[in-house]
């Protein structure tokens, strides 16, 4: 019983961990763009401006996620994709002022209600902000709205599995590991370590 | 027949897969945890509303310096404050030094008058549930800041230690890589996982910008 529970788990573990693997790399690598790196928005805007865009009533008045659906279908008309990240009013001017993500991408969409007409403005914000961006979503931010496209449901529930994957992969591995008589001691002593200066820091930092 | 280096190689990096686990296991389980509850509002590890906030004002003598920095932090000395300087306003007035003192669990904002010699301190402090999630995203410096630099000592160890599992967590995925290679028996259900997981991951890495 005692194997073929440790044979489960080893199996488990391997194959979990594949499946993450590339998921594990993307949040340990932008950890350091995170950290240490510069935001990477330099890159020429392009820009273009569509008129003669459908009429829309009371899309000013709209707010939070029923804001987001009833922008929506005139982005889709404009050609824009991927999540709102958020929806700027400009009151005086009755415009609409939409951010539109995908990774590594960067649309900003004017509206201009009364005139009908739309500025596109669209940067390439490269693979570190990608990575960054990803990162950081979907986030403690605009909870009502986060989560409107497609991409950013999925992503929210392969950035769930990832966190709940490297929990499970945790335990599993500590329980592997106990299974190795031979490293029992050197694996002590470096539990016991990593556990000092983990609570240390934590300790020193936040006191 | 593995030739010895072959051998030695794998010995040490079956090792080097546990021993990295084992060191970094409760990081691993502290950004596994915060990375869920920055995700989820979860309704018990709420803490801004149960933040609780003092307000002092103490007679104290500014003393002069080079830096604003070091000003900050011979005042932040009398005043037994620590923590990362934050500059958040452009100083309007330079009869008033401003700014803000971060660490988990606690900010302050400082306001100096050093022609008056007082200071007023507003301190905000947060629960548990705030601390660890600050840890996750406590960095010292945001991208992209000019303004700010890294210049608390145990911020520098923080992000020193972010690193450091980070690098842990690249070497352990590559390890694990090459163990699995080593398993003939495993290869293919093991390369199906691994495509799996690369084209959902590319896909959303760089096939977004494409489609």
């Amino acid at each position: 019983m005692a194997k073929r529970l440790y044979v489960i788990t080893r199996d488990l573990h391997l194959y979990v961990s594949l499946f993450l693997s590339p998921f594990i790399l993307l949040f340990a690598i932008s950890v350091f763009f995170l950290l240490h790196g510069r935001s990477g928005r330099e890159q020429a805007v392009q820009s273009a401006v569509i008129s003669d865009l459908p009429a829309v009533d009371g899309l000013e008045r709209l707010s939070g996620r029923d804001q987001v659906n009833g922008v929506r279908p005139l982005l889709d008309r404009l050609g824009v994709s991927g999540e709102i990240n958020f929806i700027r009013r400009i009151p005086k001017d009755h415009r609409l002022v939409i951010a539109v993500m995908i990774p590594g991408r960067e649309t900003t969409v004017d509206l201009n209600l009364p005139q009908r007409s739309a500025t596109i403005s669209q940067r390439n914000t490269g693979l570190a902000d990608a990575l960054n961006y990803l990162h950081k979503m979907p986030g403690p931010h605009n909870v009502n709205i986060r989560g409107n496209s497609f991409y950013m449901g999925a992503w929210r529930w392969l950035a769930d599995a990832s966190a709940y994957g490297v929990l499970f992969l945790t335990f599993s591995g500590v329980y592997l590991w106990t299974a190795l008589r031979a490293e029992r001691r050197v694996g002590i002593v470096l539990l016991s370590t990593g556990a000092i200066s983990f609570f240390g820091l934590i300790y020193a930092i936040s006191r | 027949m593995p030739s010895l280096a072959e051998s030695t190689f794998r010995i040490w990096n079956r090792r080097g897969h546990y021993y990295l686990g084992l060191y970094f296991l409760f990081f691993l389980w502290l950004f596994a945890f915060t990375g869920l509850l920055l995700n989820h509002s979860w309704q018990f590890a709420e803490f801004w509303p149960n933040r609780k906030v003092s307000k002092f004002e103490r007679k104290v003598e500014v003393p002069p310096a080079d830096t604003d920095v070091d000003r900050a932090r011979a005042l932040m000395l009398r005043l037994g404050i620590d923590g990362e300087i934050d500059w958040t306003t452009a100083r309007a007035d330079s009869s008033v030094l401003e700014f803000r003192v971060n660490r988990p669990g606690r900010n302050i904002s400082v306001t100096a008058y050093p022609e008056q010699s007082r200071a007023i301190v507003e301190q905000t402090d947060i629960n548990t549930w705030g601390i660890l999630r600050v840890l996750h995203t406590f960095t010292g410096k945001r991208v992209g800041d000019e303004r700010n630099d890294r210049d608390w000592f145990l911020s520098t160890l923080w992000v020193i230690s972010r690193d450091a599992v980070s690098i842990g967590i690249v070497i352990m995925v590559f390890g694990g890589l090459y163990m699995w290679y080593g398993l003939p028996a495993k290869r293919n259900l093991g390369a199906a996982a691994l495509v799996l997981g690369s084209v959902a991951c590319a896909m959303l890495v760089f096939g977004l910008r494409w489609m």
